[in-house]
């Protein structure tokens, strides 16, 4: 038997679709995001230190640190692991470091999609797009995307999921 | 309540006028368990009957309330439902998107000859809608009319008012569970074979400390009751089993002893279908069919409320005819499986042996599990969507899972493939659903052919 054509043991075949990135300032968006929980997670261990001096919450404190300094350097890179391709029939996305997600979205199994723009997202502006099916399971979001795109690919998803809508 | 002039020409109807009554006891029952004995101990039983008669009284009128404010009327393609007396609501439930229809009737309705009518809707966690209660000539009249809507062959609305009486059917019996082998079946399961040991150790209890109390042997009761209560609800939920097909070509399923339920599934709504061959079965070699329908809140199917059994107990050539019936073309003794690679051992030193996944024209095939077996089969015309995810162990040793989404909250899993093999599994997948999805496939030259029907791993050099 032969393996379909496009399919090569040195170039996988998700290589071979043209992925597009999310926007690069997601990772600023992530950045501002993380800094502020770790700011009020120290402020919570400052405060436990002040009120009873122990080791123990330095101790934490400088965990909480060098946790934030691990992932923010992991950001820059999980964020350009975010990619995502429209093909005729399917949407894919793609993302994840630790552990590596593929979707593969039929456009016609569509229930609906969601574009939804934080506080943060929106200051940066940014927009995150989801696509929902009637599976639970499935995952296919796209964050990080500038408004007009965010707006283009609404729109062309809900248009293709008309076209080929079906009672499930 | 008045109908608009636009609607076509069908007033709305209510519930049979028994149903309060009906409603009312059920929560009667529930305030004296409530109660409980102690209460009529303290308050003696005059007072006891007061008060539930109150309650009663309180309970009837509201379900009466409710009974009045209650209606339901199909129009167009859609069955809409109102009710409620300070929130109003009223539901529009299109039929397009109906997946099944059941027909329950508990012990008391069975008694008074009424029947409750579920409809199963995409996108609830709950059932949407259970009409109680209809009187069984009602509420199968309506469930005929309600499935010749569904169906897209049969897709004119029909305008006429009032329930027509559905015309005989002649239906093909397909299975019939004997109610030995369940009986069986549930026996052979982990719960009662606790149950020896459980007698045992109560009574060397019991001998050794020489105290015969009340309590204690209440309690002792209580919890062998707990242990037997999923069996025992097994056996009284799946008593006198059968499936049919009616005449439309839909499935029909019917069981129950206390509460008997049937259930009409069109074939193209079966999301999936899982085996499972549970230990102390293989003596027998017995396995049990599961029928996965979108709406049936399926995720966590420990709930024995769900209405999903497709076989409950049955041999292998019983599960292969039915098989073949509600996935044609799908024979269970031609399902070719690949194993994962030798180094997926890593993860599964014992069940990799067990593991594998096929693709065959019609189905995608996973199974897995060392002791108690499973399997799980899903027509490519019903993934939602495919979903490759590697973990870090798994990086490490170039494997990756592919997943088949199903409406029905189970998927099919192709655990530990070679990365490679993934890749091309994921494709293969969305690929064939496409295919499948088409309602008449035009000839495509650029598709790879479907003919491969096991799936063998990219060689690699």
């Amino acid at each position: 038997m032969t393996p379909p054509p496009h399919v090569d043991a040195l170039t996988p075949w998700p290589a071979t679709v043209a992925w597009r990135p999310v926007s690069p300032k997601l990772i600023t968006v992530e950045l501002i995001a993380r800094s502020i929980v770790v700011l009020v997670l120290l402020a919570g261990l400052g405060v436990g230190w002040a009120l009873a001096p122990y080791w123990l919450w330095p101790a934490g404190m400088a965990l909480v640190v060098v946790y934030a300094i691990w992932r923010s350097i992991v950001t820059f890179r999980a964020v350009r692991a975010w990619g995502y391709a429209e093909r005729d029939q399917d949407l894919l996305v793609k993302h994840g470091l630790l552990i590596r997600r593929l979707s593969i979205v039929p456009y016609a199994r569509m229930q609906f999609v969601d574009v939804t723009a934080g506080p943060l997202e929106r200051a940066f502006g940014l927009a995150t797009v989801q696509l929902h099916t009637a599976a639970a399971a499935s995952d296919a979001k796209v964050p990080g995307l500038p408004p007009e795109e965010a707006a283009r690919l609404r729109d062309r998803l809900t248009a293709l999921g008309e076209d080929r809508a079906e009672g499930l | 309540m008045t109908t608009t002039p636009g609607d076509i020409g069908e007033p709305r109807r209510r519930l049979h006028p028994l149903s309060p009554l009906l409603h009312g006891a059920k929560s009667i029952a529930v305030v004296v368990a409530a109660l409980s004995w102690n209460t009529l101990q303290e308050v003696g039983l005059g007072r006891f009957a007061l008060v539930v008669t109150v309650l009663a009284l309180g309970v009837v009128v509201l379900s009466v309330v409710n009974w009045l404010t209650t209606g339901y009327h199909v129009v167009g393609r859609e069955l809409r439902i109102s009710d409620g007396l300070l929130w109003r609501r009223n539901r529009a439930i299109p039929l397009e998107r109906l997946q099944a229809v059941e027909l329950r009737r508990p012990l008391l309705a069975q008694l008074t000859g009424l029947a409750e009518l579920r409809l199963e809707v995409v996108g609830g966690h709950k059932t949407e809608a259970p009409l109680a209660y209809l009187t069984v000539r009602d509420a199968a009249a309506l469930r005929e009319r309600l499935l010749a809507l569904a169906g897209r062959t049969t897709g004119t609305a029909q305008p006429d008012a009032g329930p027509r009486v559905a015309p005989p059917t002649l239906e093909q019996p397909l299975v019939r569970v004997s109610n030995r082998d369940l009986v069986t079946s549930q026996l052979l399961t982990p719960q009662a074979f606790f149950l020896p040991v459980g007698v045992a150790f109560v009574v060397i209890q019991f001998v050794v400390e020489a105290e015969w109390t009340f309590i204690g042997i209440a309690s002792t009761f209580t919890a062998m009751a707990g242990v037997l209560l999923h069996p025992a609800r097994r056996i009284l939920q799946d008593w006198d089993f059968r499936l049919a097909r009616d005449p439309g070509g839909r499935l029909v399923v019917r069981f129950g002893l206390l509460e008997t339920r049937s259930q009409v599934v069109p074939p193209h709504r079966v999301q999936s279908i899982g085996l499972t061959w549970p230990l102390l079965w293989r003596a027998q070699k017995w396995l049990h069919l599961r029928l996965d329908i979108a709406g049936y809140a399926g995720e966590h199917g420990s709930d024995s409320k769900q209405s999903d059994r497709l076989l409950p107990v049955g041999d292998f050539g019983t599960a292969r005819a039915l098989v073949w019936d509600v996935l044609p073309g799908v024979d269970l003794t031609t399902l070719a499986t690949s194993p994962p690679p030798a180094r997926a051992r890593w993860l599964h030193p014992f069940a990799l042996r067990y593991m594998g996944v096929g693709l065959t024209p019609e189905v995608f095939v996973s199974r897995w599990g060392l002791l108690t077996r499973e399997m799980t089969l899903v027509p490519y015309a019903r993934l939602q969507s495919v979903r490759v995810v590697q973990g870090p162990v798994q990086r490490l040793l170039g494997l990756a899972t592919v997943h088949a989404d199903t409406a029905g909250g189970r998927s099919g899993e192709a655990r530990d493939r070679d990365l490679a093999e993934a890749w091309a599994l994921a494709e293969q997948l969305a690929v064939r659903a496409r295919h499948a999805r088409r309602p008449a496939p035009p000839p495509v030259a650029s598709v790879p052919p479907l003919t491969p029907v096991t799936w063998q791993r990219p060689h690699r050099p």
